[in-house]
This record gives C-alpha cells, structure tokens and sequence, in this order.
C-alpha cells in the first residue's frame, strides 16, 4: 500500500499533482474547442455551445490522471475526493468568488461585457490597422468619447469574432490598437463593465437607513420569530405527545406531520390563496369569530404577521418531532427516580425535562435560524416581499429579506439587472452568515468532532 | 433562582410584553397598531358574526367541562366498583391534550381541505362573492366546503390532450402494480411484526421497490413536450411533475456519485490534511447555495447551459455534497473495518473492498442522500425560476405560481387540482420512508 508522505509536504503534492492535472485539461479543454472551432468552423448564430469546453476538459483528464497514478501510485487515495472537490470548487467556491468580485463591478444586465447589437455596423474595409465603416463611427457605435478612444469593439466575421480596441476615430475611420486576424464583416461596441471599488458598498450604506437597516432589522425579527413560533408550539406538543397513555398519540403524530411533508414551493403558494383578504378561508373563517377582513398580505405589518403564521404551520410538525426525538433518548428510571423522591410532574418537567432538552435542541435551533436567515422561498412565495413601502425601492419593501433583496437587485431591478449591486448586498449577506456559522461551530463543537 | 434572576426575567418579559401590546393596538397618532389596520367594513358575501369568538370560547369551555364531567364519573365508577381511590385528574387532563390536539389538526389541516375542496371545484366558487343558499352557518361562510357540485373537471383540463404511447402505458402499469406490491408487502409486514431486514418478504419488498423506480425512471425520461397537444397551458402539468421529477433524480443521483467515494476517503484513508479538509467541507455547507445565485447564472449562461436541466442539476449539485460527505463518512465509520480487512488482505484492492464490501452495506445510508436531495430539489424555486425558461421546461413550483400570478385571471380551481396532485409524489416519499427523514433532519442541522 502506497501513502501519501507525511505532513504539510505531502498534502501539498497531492494538491499541486491535483491542481495541475485539473488545469492542465482545462487548458486542453479551451484548446481543443478553439482547435475545433478552427477546423470545422460554423456560423456565429449557430455556434458550438460552451458545455463542449467541459466536455473536453473531462477527456483530456482522464488519462492525466491515469498518468499521474502511474507515476506517483499514493495519489489513487485522492482519486476518491476528486469529484466532490472539483464540484464543490466549480459550483459552490467558485461563484461566492464571482460574486464577491461583482460586487466590485458596476455589472448590470446592459453592462454585461457582451457586444450590443443595437450598434451594428458594416465594414467596408480593412487597411491595416484602420478599419473603414459604412457610416460615421461615433454615431453608428454610440461611443462615449467623440472619437471613440478607448472604447472596445467586437468584430464579427461568418464564422468568427474577436475583440478590438480603439485609438482613435475620425469619421467612418476607426483606427485600432492591432489589427483583427481575419476579415470582419461587422462591427459593435462592446458595454464593458468595470471595477468601481467600493462605490456598490458606499451605494447601500449611504441609503443604509432607509433601505438596509430596516432590511436587516427585520430579516433578523423573521429569522427569531420564525424559529419561536415553530419550536414552543412543536415543544408544547411533542410533551404532550410524550404522554405514554395518551390514546392515538401515533396518529395524532402522523397526521400532524403532513405540513412538514409538504414540498414548501406548494404549501407557501396554497397559504397565498388561503390569505387572500376577501375571500381567503382564513378570513372566512375568522369572521365567523367576529373579525372584519384582515388585511393579510396587503397590510405591511400584517403581512409580517402572515409569514410568521405560516412559518408556524411549516415548522410545528418539525419541532415536534425534534421534541419526540430527544425525549425518547432520556432513560425512565430518571423520571422514577424523582418519583421516589416526591418530585411533582411540573418539577419533574421543570428540573429534568426541559434542561435535559437544552444540549440537542442547540444546535438544531441555531441551524434553523440559519435557515431561516435566508429563507428566501417563503417569503417570495408568499409575499414577493412586498406591500410596497414607503421611501424604499421595488427591490426592497416591506416583507424584503437581505436574501430576497439580492436577488431582486440582481433580476428585478428597474428595467433590467444590477448584478453589480445584487453581488455586493450578497457579500453582506455573506459575512453575517460567515459569524452565524462560527457561533454555530463554537456552540455545537464541530471542531471537536471532526477529530 | 436568585432573586435577582428573577426580577431580570420579569424585566425583560415586562418589556417584550409591553413592545408587542403596543404593536396590536398602537401607540397615539404615531404608528397604527395591528387593530387599528383592520377597516371596520365587510364586503359582500362576507359574514361576520358579531362576538362571534365569545361563542366559539363558550363552546370549548363547556366542551372542557363535559370532559371534567366524564372523566370524574368514569373515574368514580370505576373507583366505586373496584374500591379504589384514584384521581380523575390525569383522565381530565388525557381529554384536554384531545381536545387540544384536534384544534391543532385543526388548523393544521384546514388550508388542506380547503384546497382539496378547491380542486373539485369547477367554478372558481373558492373566490366568488355569493354565498351558497343555506340555512348552515359553516356552510353559509364557506369555512365547511361545501361538496355537492364536486367534479373532476379541474383535474380532467390538467391531463386534456396528452398523447400516451403503448409502451408507455405498459410502463405505467408495471410501475402501479410494484407500487401496490410494495405497499401491500409493507401493511402485510406490520401486521405479522415483520421488522426483519433480511426476511424473504423484506427481500421481495426491495426488489419491487426497484423494479418501481426503474419503470418510473425510464418512464420520467422518454416523456416527451411533443405528447402534450393541447394548446391550454395547464394541459402541461404532467410535463411539469415529470420535468420537477427528472430534475430531482438526476440531482439526488448526482449526489450519491459524489458524495460516496469522498466520504469512503474521508472515513477509511489516513492522509495529510484530512482534518481541515473535513474542517473546510462542513464550513461551505453553512452557506445557502444560491449566495453565489448571481455568478452560478452567469457561469451557466456562459456554458450555453441556460435553460437546460444539466446545467439545473450541476448547479444543485453543490448544495448537499458535504452535508452527504459528513453523513456517509460517519454511517463508514460506525461499521467495523474487519469486512474490508479480510478483503484486502485477499488481494483486492481499495477500489474494490469499497465496490464490492462497503457498498452493498450502504445502501440505507444512499436512500437517505439520495431522499434528501430529492424532496429538497422539488421544493426549490428559486434557481428554476432563473434558469428555466419556456412552459416547456417548467418546474411545479413555477407552474403553480403561473396560475396565481397570470394577469388576466387567476385559475383557483386548477391552481388547487395541482397543488394536490404536485404535493402527492413528496408527501408519499415522505410517508413512504419516514424514519429516514425524522432521523436524518433532526440529527443534523439541516432543515430544508
């Protein structure tokens, strides 16, 4: 049997023969697409589609690490944590990066580094480095600057495009940095985004007092509540349920558990329809005890009301089961054992139950806060974060979360997307979930564990 | 408790009182409390029954007291005939938990029959201002549905127009036979005591559970857009649910490919940095996934995998690979290493004792990765809603919400009729093998 030579050593040449292996078919990868593109050309409305390049990188790192095995035979032990890591890497690390460093970015659906085709223009002719257009160049390319300095074009050709820059241009001639390699047919300006420093982050925190802190405030409201409303009620039944001469306590446990099985895409939409203020059956309901139409929904308190009503219906079953769960872990002769000493049921809850429950019911709290924190489903859902409120944007109303704030930044902001800002306030998200989750390790000891 | 203990509890829960008070009534002119917000008028078709709650308090109060009354009487027969004394307290206090529990079913169970009642209902009633003509309060108000126009048109309008090939009929069939196999087996095994894993029965059970998903799997994956015929958008729910199906199983799959073998190094290999790497794999499963939402989609549009499930399903795939890594890891750890050993010292290899010997044992440990992946994948909205467009490719969820949030009118009816019929594939899955969620959900932290 092979090992892997000891300490930090080791661990890096399995990291760097890994790493390698993985970049090196990742460069074969882009290669071998371009190599493709280049032999059998196709047409740019019908291009070979980017998952090729995927594709590609998986055939050139199968007999890479096939190789690597040969030569260093330890490293077959790490074979079994490469696909887990590389998709980790790809699909989870790689995008909270992205995001980060959009957040620096004045990214937005129209400044999304793509070409606009809006400014299409014909080229007449190539001359070196100068490009002759069929019409001025500033006008038809809309360029800032009056002789489009700067600005960066792409030129397409049938089959092929490339990416140019501009030093200057004077009427229908633009002169360019070097010279495309092909013949272009077709010119566009291409809406660059850039890096703009904390300008996203100083955006939020001026308008903080309007727009993020009230955000905030509420977000973590939801996120305590939602997990209080939840946890007493399914506390209060999974005692009760405890109760070993309670007749029907298995069906009164399965047939509570239905609103936890219910998949939450479909329960937070039926609990839209069940809110609805004039004819909703919740209100019906309630009106037969006297109560006007409860402006469920369209009331801004009343809607925060509404989410933690249904939080409630989608966590009870949940805590009680928890409850059940760490009941039945508690050994009877404690209970006789008290008997003996002529404790009473209420002492006997008091002194043994509930600080019996404390130690699992941590970390299952802390992990539903987290939960909760970004419980972006529910809230869209139900609310779509709205009714409007007063002096705040589309993006950020009454019933908004920081998650849900996000997101309708990045997708829903006016007229398009700013994914620019969407990345920053996800980074703030970000940090808070990064300190919820150290709180989490310190509590629960998950450090422990691991060894 | 110390007294000064005490007092800071009271304090502090004075002060959360007197916060949510002001809350429900308000404080002066300054900010409307919750009552204030409720407009003292009700539109038509709307009934209202004046102190109505003081009723309903009555009700349940002489309900309580008709409990203390039959608990003292049967308690003091039974007391009188075997000459006894035992208190009828903990009788009286079994009638209250009843009592309690049926309000909480109650409210548990009420937007659930409401929507059941919804589904058969053709015309919207749901949501229309008259009120049937009746003498029954409860029925009058709508809170009691009222059953007697039932139809299945709702549902009959989701399945109009679906052309089904032969095959795929042969397939459904299979698939409902060894379904009711399966559940048959399961009653017949709770009736005889049966828990035994490796009873003939037992056996027969898990083969028919195979042969269901199998027929169930090819038959999610041949469905095609081109069967769906008719021009109704609600004529593609089937397609939906097959969409919503195909994506959750290639996800939980996906997950189970993934997370094995890492956990199988994780449990049995001894290497350098196995412990920060264990360390980084349970910190990124902090994160919610879609905290990097933003590039995931931009990625993918870059991949041309838009629109498309694989890219769907990669873009799931982060979400439960170390939460899968820990569970699988601690499930290796809990079995002894002699099976593996002997294998090894046989001449085989790794690869091997982990094919041939760990893997038949893990199978639970599978069903519950792969379970969780799946119920949490149907529930997702918000990742399909940006990647998925088209009704062509459409999940449930978004389905669903394209009833309620169309612009010209709201379909209730059909709304309700697949609201049910989506929520029935999870609520069986999680009837099905609910040990396995009770266990796994509470153990961990993890709640989807």
């Amino acid at each position: 049997m092979h090992r892997t030579p000891e300490g930090a050593r080791g661990f890096l040449i399995a990291v760097s023969l890994l790493g390698g292996a993985v970049l090196i078919a990742a460069l074969g990868g882009v290669l071998a697409f371009g190599a493709l593109q280049g032999a059998f050309p196709r047409s740019l409305d019908n291009a070979y589609p980017g998952y090729l390049l995927l594709l590609f990188s998986v055939l050139f790192l199968a007999p890479l690490l096939i190789l690597a095995a040969r030569l260093f035979p330890f490293i077959t032990d790490w074979y079994y944590l490469l696909p887990a890591i590389v998709f980790l890497l790809a699909f989870t690390v790689y995008p909270i990066f992205l995001t980060i460093y959009f957040g620096f970015t004045d990214y937005t659906g129209i400044k999304s580094g793509k070409a606009d085709r809006s400014t299409e223009t014909q080229i007449v002719r190539l001359e070196g480095t100068q490009l002759v257009l069929a019409s001025d160049a500033a006008a038809a390319l809309r360029c800032e600057a009056q002789n489009c300095a700067g600005e960066r074009l792409e030129v397409t050709s049938e089959t092929e495009r490339a990416t140019v820059r501009v030093v200057s241009s004077s009427g229908p001639e633009v002169e360019l940095e070097s010279a495309p390699p092909f013949t272009p047919k077709f010119v566009y300006r291409i809406n660059t985004f850039k890096y703009i420093g904390f300008k996203n982050y100083m955006g939020i925190f001026a308008s903080a007092s309007s727009i993020l802190w009230p955000v905030f405030l509420w977000n973590v409201i939801f996120a305590i509540f939602a997990v209080l409303v939840g946890a007493l009620p399914g506390l209060v039944l999974g005692l009760l349920l405890n109760n070993k001469d309670l007749k029907f306590r298995g069906f009164y446990r399965t047939a509570l558990i239905i609103s936890w099985a219910m998949p939450a895409v479909i329960s937070a939409q039926i609990w839209q329809a069940m809110l609805n203020v004039q004819f909703g059956p919740i209100n019906r309901f309630l009106g037969l005890l006297g109560s006007y139409p409860i402006p469920w929904l369209i009331d801004q308190e009343w809607a925060k009301v509404a989410i933690l009503l249904v939080s409630m219906w989608l966590g009870v079953p949940y805590w009680m089961t928890a409850t059940l769960g760490a009941l039945s872990t508690i050994p009877d002769d404690v209970y006789e054992a008290a008997k003996i000493d002529g404790a009473s049921p209420r002492q006997m809850l008091l002194s043994i139950t509930l600080p019996l429950l404390r130690q699992p019911f941590t970390p299952l709290i802390l992990g539903s806060l987290a939960f909760n924190f970004n419980n972006f489903g529910l809230i869209y859902l139900l609310t779509g974060g709205g009714p409007a409120a007063a002096g705040r944007p589309s993006t950020a109303q009454a019933t908004d979360i920081l998650i849900s704030w996000a997101y309708k930044t990045a997708f829903q902001w006016d007229g398009g997307q700013a994914y620019g800002l969407g990345g920053a306030i996800s980074v703030i998200i970000f940090f808070i979930t990064v300190f919820i989750s150290l709180i989490n390790f310190r509590v629960t000891g998950a450090f422990r564990e691991v060894r | 408790m110390s007294m000064a203990r005490i007092l800071s509890w009271v304090l502090a829960l004075a002060a959360v009182g007197w916060l949510l008070v002001f809350y429900v009534v308000g404080v002066g002119s300054t900010y409307r409390g919750l009552l204030e917000r409720i407009q003292a008028s009700a539109p038509i078709g709307f009934i209202r029954v004046e102190n109505g709650w003081a009723y309903a308090l009555g009700g349940l109060l002489a309900l309580a007291a008709a409990i203390f009354v039959y608990s003292y009487a049967v308690v003091a027969a039974g007391n009188a005939r075997h000459k006894r004394r035992k208190s009828h307290w903990p009788l009286f206090w079994q009638g209250l938990t009843h009592l309690f529990m049926l309000l909480f079913l109650l409210f548990i169970y009420y937007p659930v029959v409401q929507i059941l009642a919804a589904s058969f209902d053709p015309t919207n009633s749901l949501y229309k201002f008259s009120t049937p003509q009746t003498d029954n309060l409860l029925l009058k108000a709508r809170v009691i549905p009222d059953f007697s126009n039932a139809s299945w048109e709702n549902y009959l309008r989701l399945f109009d127009g679906i052309a089904v090939y032969s095959y795929q009929w042969i397939l459904f069939l299979a698939a409902a036979v060894t379904l009711l196999g399966v559940l048959g087996l399961a009653g017949y095994r709770r009736l005889r005591g049966d828990a035994e894993e490796n009873s003939p029965w037992a056996t027969l059970q898990a083969r028919l559970l195979m042969a269901f998903a199998i027929s169930a799997f090819v038959l999610v994956a041949f469905l095609s857009p081109a069967q769906f015929t008719s021009q109704n958008t609600e004529a593609k729910f089937v397609l939906w649910i097959r969409n919503t199906l195909f994506v959750s199983g290639l996800t939980g799959l996906l997950a189970i490919l993934l997370t094995a073998p890492a956990g199988y190094a994780f449990a049995r290999f001894t290497f350098p940095g196995r412990y920060s790497m264990l360390l980084v794999f349970i910190f990124i499963q902090m994160f919610p996934g879609f905290l990097g939402l933003i590039a995931i989609y931009i990625l993918m549009s870059n991949l041309n995998l838009l629109n498309t499930y694989t890219g769907l399903v990669l873009a799931y795939s982060g979400g439960i690979i170390s939460f899968g890594t820990w569970v699988y890891k601690g499930f290796l750890e809990s079995i002894s290493k002699s099976l593996e050993e002997a294998a090894l010292i046989d001449g085989a290899t790794k690869w091997q004792a982990f094919t041939r010997v760990l893997l038949p044992l893990s199978a639970p440990m599978f069903v519950f990765i792969f379970l969780l992946q799946f119920v949490g994948t149907y529930s997702e909205f918000i990742l399909a809603n940006i990647f998925l467009t088209g009704v062509d490719s459409w999940t449930v969820g978004m389905g669903l919400r394209n009833f309620t949030s169309g612009q010209f009118s709201t379909k209730w009816g059909l709304f309700a009729a697949s609201a049910v019929l989506g929520s029935l594939p999870i609520l069986a899955t999680f009837y099905g093998f609910q040990r396995y969620f009770v266990s796994g959900y509470t153990a961990g932290s993890v709640k989807e």
